[in-house]
C-alpha cells in the first residue's frame, strides 16, 4: 500500500476536483498534419522509450503472474527448484486441497476479520483526521499532519520495536497505564482474542495517514463557494458535513475504501514481524500462510493456488465495492 | 505494487532463477582447476562467521598465494533463500556453510559435492557433527563447527534461593525455578519457548533426555511415544505453574533479561558466554553454564554448521584445501580463538582454553552425547508440526497425549 501513495494521492485530486483536467496523456489533435510521415518514426521510439519498463514488466511481472498460475496446478516442490520441468501437473487438486485444509480457512477467516473491522476503522478515522486538520486546527497544522503520516513512511521493523514496547504485558506502556490504576494489563499478543485486534490497531495507526492525505486532497478540491453557498443558506457545521463534504467526497471515498481494502486483505508484515501468525495461528493471515508454505516448506505449486484464491477474492470484493458505491453517486 | 503482486513476483522470481538455471547447469562442469594453479575461490559464510571468515581467508591467501580466497558474508535470515535461489540459478559459491537443518534440502536438490572420505575422516569429528552433514548415509559436509545447548543459570540468585549445586534431574530444575521466583523473586523461572517458530528446538533437551524422538532411524514418526508424552507434559508444566512466560515475541532475546535477573535460567548454546561477558558484564561470575538436567540421561540438541562444495564447483581441488585447512586440529583451534565456536574436530580440544576451562568441559561433554535432527528434506515442516503441539499445551488447548497424538497423524503423512 505504501508505495501506492503519492500515485494515490494524484489520482485522488484527479478524482475529486470537479475542475482537474482530465488525463494528461491528451488525445491525437496536436499532432496534426505531419502525422502520417512521422508515424513509422514516432512508433519506434515510443517503442524504445518503453522497451526499459516492457522488458521489467514482462520479466517482473508478467512472467511470474502466469507462471504463477501454471504452478499452481502443478506439484512443484522443493527438487522442482533444481528440476522445474520434472514438476507434475495435478489439475485442480492444489484448489480442492485448500478448501479442506483448516489451516487455510482459519487464515481466510482472520483476513477477512482484519478487513471488517480494520477498513471502517481506518476510513473512518481517516476521515475524521482529515476533516479536523482541514478545518479545525489552524496553527501547527503541518506538525500533525506530518504526525499522522510519519507511520506511513516508516519501515516495519522500526514499526514493530516501538509497538512492542507499547504492548509488552510486563513493562510495556500500557501496561504502564494500567498498573498506574492498579490494574494488571492483558497480554497483547499472547492471547488468541487479543492478538488479532493489537494487529488491527496496529495497522489502522499505520494506514491512517495514507488515506488522510487523500482525504486532505479531496477536501481542497471541493469548491470554497459552495460552502459558502451552504453558510448563507444557513447550513451547521454537521449539515455541511452531510450535505456537501460527504457527497463531494465520495469518489476519494470510494478509492480509498478500495485500496484500503486491497492492502489489508493482503495484511503480511503486521504478523509477520509481531507474531509470526502466532498464538495458535490466531495472527495467520492468507499472506502469511502463502509465505511459509511457499519458502518454509517448498509447496509452490499449493502456494501458487494460495495466491490465485486470494487474487479471485480481492477482485470479487473490488468489483463489488465499485458497483456498490458508484451507484450511489449518480 | 500490491502485496500479493510482491508476493508473487518474489515466488516467481525464483522461477525465473530455474529457468535460467536449466541452462548454467548445462553450460559449467568443465575442467576441474588444479589446487596449485591460480585461482579464486568463492566461499559465502553466515552471520558472524562471515565476518570472522574474511580474515582467515587473508591469512590463508597468504599462505597459498595462487589461491584468493573470497568470502561473502550472508546473514542468517536470508541465507536458507539465497542459498536455495543460488543453487536453482547454478550460482552456488565454490564453498558454503551449511547448517546441519538445510542439508537434507540440499542433497536431494542434488547440489552438493560428496565428501572425499580419503582427505576427511569420520573418526575425527564429534558423532553428532559428522552424522549433520550426511543424508542417507552419504557425508556431504565436513563439519566445522558444532554446538548444543546446555542450562545457563545465575548462581547468585541460587544461593539467594538456597541452592548451590546445579540441578540434575527434572525435578531439581524445576524445584530450583521455583525457588527462584518464590525465594529470590525472579519474574520468571526458566525461560522456554512457548510457541512459534523453531520452538522445537528448547523441547530437544526435554524430548531427548526423556529418550524420545521425533523421527527414529527406521525414518518413522515416533512423536506420540510415551516419552515424548512425558517430556511435553514436562516442558508444559513449566507454563501451567507460571514458571514461564507464555508470550514470548518473535525475535525475543534472552540475555538482556538473565542479566537483569529476570530470568535465572535457560538453555542457551556456546555462543550466549561471549554474549554474556561481553553485553552483560556486571554478572560476569555470577552465572555458571551445567548438563542439560536428566530424565533418563542427559541429552541435548546439536546444531552447528558444516563446509559444503558445490557440485558445479570448477575449483573444487582448491576448495577441498581450503576446508582442510580450516577443520584440522591447528585450524580449529585457531578458529576457536576467534569466534568461540566450538571445534567440531575433536583433536582440537586437547590444548589451550578448550582443556581447561571448566564451563567448556560442560560443552564438550554435553557433545559427546548431543543428537542431530535427521537430515531430511522436509525437516522444516515436520518440526513446524512439533511446534504446534507444543503451543496448544503451552497455551492450555490440548493435553500432551492429544496434542501429539494430532502431530504423530501429520508427520507420519511428511515421513512417506
Amino acid at each position: 500500500m505504501r508505495t501506492m501513495t503519492s500515485r494515490a494521492a494524484e489520482s485522488a485530486k484527479a478524482q475529486a476536483g470537479p475542475g482537474a483536467s482530465t488525463s494528461p496523456a491528451g488525445g491525437p489533435a496536436g499532432r496534426g498534419g505531419g502525422r502520417k510521415r512521422s508515424m513509422g518514426v514516432q512508433n519506434l521510439a515510443g517503442w524504445l522509450f518503453s522497451t526499459p519498463f516492457l522488458v521489467l514488466f514482462l520479466v517482473f511481472m508478467a512472467f511470474p503472474i502466469i507462471a504463477t498460475l501454471v504452478m499452481s496446478f502443478t506439484d512443484f516442490g522443493l527438487r522442482n527448484v533444481t528440476h522445474p520441468l520434472d514438476a507434475e501437473f495435478i489439475g485442480f487438486d492444489n484448489y480442492v486441497k485448500l478448501f479442506g485444509d483448516e489451516k487455510f480457512l482459519k487464515s481466510l477467516f482472520n483476513t477477512a476479520y482484519f478487513v471488517v473491522v480494520g477498513v471502517p476503522l481506518t476510513i473512518g478515522l481517516g476521515l475524521v483526521v482529515a476533516v479536523l486538520l482541514n478545518n479545525g486546527i489552524d496553527r501547527a497544522r503541518t506538525f500533525f499532519r506530518v504526525g499522522f503520516y510519519a507511520p506511513v513512511v516508516t519501515t516495519i521493523v522500526a514499526v514493530a520495536v516501538v509497538w512492542r514496547f507499547v504492548l509488552d504485558p510486563s513493562d510495556g506502556l500500557i501496561a504502564g497505564l494500567f498498573s498506574e490504576v492498579g490494574l494488571t494489563a492483558p497480554d497483547f499478543l499472547g492471547s488468541e482474542t487479543l492478538a488479532m485486534p493489537s494487529m488491527i490497531a496496529m495497522a489502522v495507526w499505520r494506514n491512517l495517514g495514507t488515506v488522510m492525505v487523500l482525504f486532505i486532497a479531496g477536501l481542497q478540491a471541493i469548491p470554497t463557494e459552495v460552502r459558502e453557498a451552504a453558510r448563507l443558506d444557513g447550513a451547521g457545521a454537521w449539515q455541511e458535513f452531510k450535505g456537501i463534504t460527504v457527497p463531494l467526497l465520495r469518489p476519494t471515498l470510494l478509492y480509498a475504501t478500495v485500496i484500503t481494502t486491497i492492502g489489508y486483505l493482503n495484511v503480511f508484515e503486521e504478523p509477520f514481524v509481531m507474531t509470526q501468525g502466532g498464538p495458535s495461528d490466531s495472527t495467520l493471515t492468507v499472506s502469511l500462510n502463502m509465505y511459509r508454505e511457499g519458502f518454509n516448506f517448498f509447496h509452490m505449486g499449493y502456494a501458487s493456488a494460495m495466491a490465485y484464491v486470494l487474487f479471485v477474492v480481492i477482485m470479487g470484493i473490488t468489483v463489488l465495492q465499485l458497483r456498490l458505491l458508484k451507484d450511489n453517486t449518480k | 505494487m500490491s502485496r500479493t503482486a510482491r508476493n508473487a513476483t518474489v515466488g516467481i522470481a525464483t522461477a525465473v532463477a530455474l529457468t535460467f538455471g536449466i541452462t548454467a547447469c548445462g553450460s559449467s562442469g568443465g575442467d576441474d582447476v588444479a589446487a596449485d594453479e591460480k585461482q579464486t575461490i568463492t566461499v559465502w559464510a553466515m552471520g558472524a562467521e562471515g565476518e570472522k571468515l574474511t580474515d582467515v581467508a587473508e591469512e590463508y591467501t597468504k599462505a597459498n598465494p595462487n589461491i584468493t580466497v573470497k568470502v561473502t558474508p550472508v546473514g542468517w535470515d536470508v541465507a536458507h533463500q539465497k542459498l536455495v535461489s543460488a543453487a536453482a540459478a547454478g550460482t552456488l559459491p565454490d564453498v558454503a556453510q551449511m547448517g546441519g537443518s538445510y542439508m537434507g534440502e540440499f542433497a536431494e536438490l542434488g547440489v552438493l559435492e560428496p565428501v572425499d572420505t580419503k582427505t576427511f575422516d569420520k573418526k575425527d569429528y564429534f558423532p553428532a557433527g559428522w552424522s549433520q552433514g550426511e543424508v542417507d548415509g552419504q557425508a556431504y559436509g565436513v563439519p566445522w563447527y558444532v554446538d548444543t545447548r546446555v542450562l545457563y543459570y545465575r548462581t547468585d540468585l541460587a544461593e539467594k534461593a538456597g541452592v548451590t549445586e546445579a540441578p540434575s534431574n527434572w525435578k531439581e530444575m524445576q524445584d530450583l525455578a521455583t525457588a527462584y521466583q518464590k525465594k529470590a523473586g525472579t519474574k520468571w523461572g526458566l525461560s522456554i519457548q512457548p510457541s512459534g517458530l523453531d520452538t522445537v528446538q528448547n523441547f530437544y533437551s526435554f524430548l531427548y533426555s526423556a529418550g524420545g524422538e521425533i523421527v527414529n532411524d527406521k525414518g518413522e514418526a515416533v512423536i506420540d511415544s510415551p516419552e515424548a508424552v512425558k517430556a511435553l507434559e514436562e516442558y508444559g508444566s513449566y507454563f501451567d505453574k507460571g514458571l514461564s512466560n507464555k508470550s514470548v515475541q518473535p525475535g525475543y532475546d534472552v540475555v538482556k533479561d538473565f542479566g537483569n535477573g529476570r530470568v535465572p535460567m535457560f538453555f542457551g548454546g556456546p555462543w550466549h558466554v561471549t554474549l554474556l561477558n561481553e553485553g552483560q558484564p556486571q554478572i560476569k561470575g555470577k552465572w555458571a553454564v551445567a548438563n542439560v538436567p536428566a530424565d533418563k540421561s542427559s541429552v541435548s540438541m546439536a546444531g552447528g554448521s558444516s563446509l559444503v562444495i558445490s557440485k558445479d564447483s570448477e575449483h573444487k581441488a582448491a576448495a577441498k584445501e581450503f576446508i582442510k585447512y580450516l577443520t584440522d586440529t591447528k585450524g580449529q583451534a585457531d578458529w576457536y580463538e576467534r569466534t568461540k565456536d566450538l571445534p567440531a574436530n575433536t583433536a582440537a580440544w586437547a590444548s589451550g582454553d578448550l582443556a581447561d576451562d571448566t564451563n567448556l568441559q560442560v560443552f564438550k561433554k554435553q557433545m559427546d552425547t548431543a543428537k542431530s535432527s535427521p537430515s531430511l528434506s522436509n525437516w522444516t515442516e515436520i518440526t513446524d508440526k512439533v511446534d504446534q503441539a507444543i503451543a496448544k499445551v503451552t497455551q492450555g488447548k490440548a493435553s500432551a497425549e492429544d496434542a501429539l497424538k494430532t502431530a504423530q497423524s501429520e508427520i507420519e503423512g511428511l515421513v512417506k
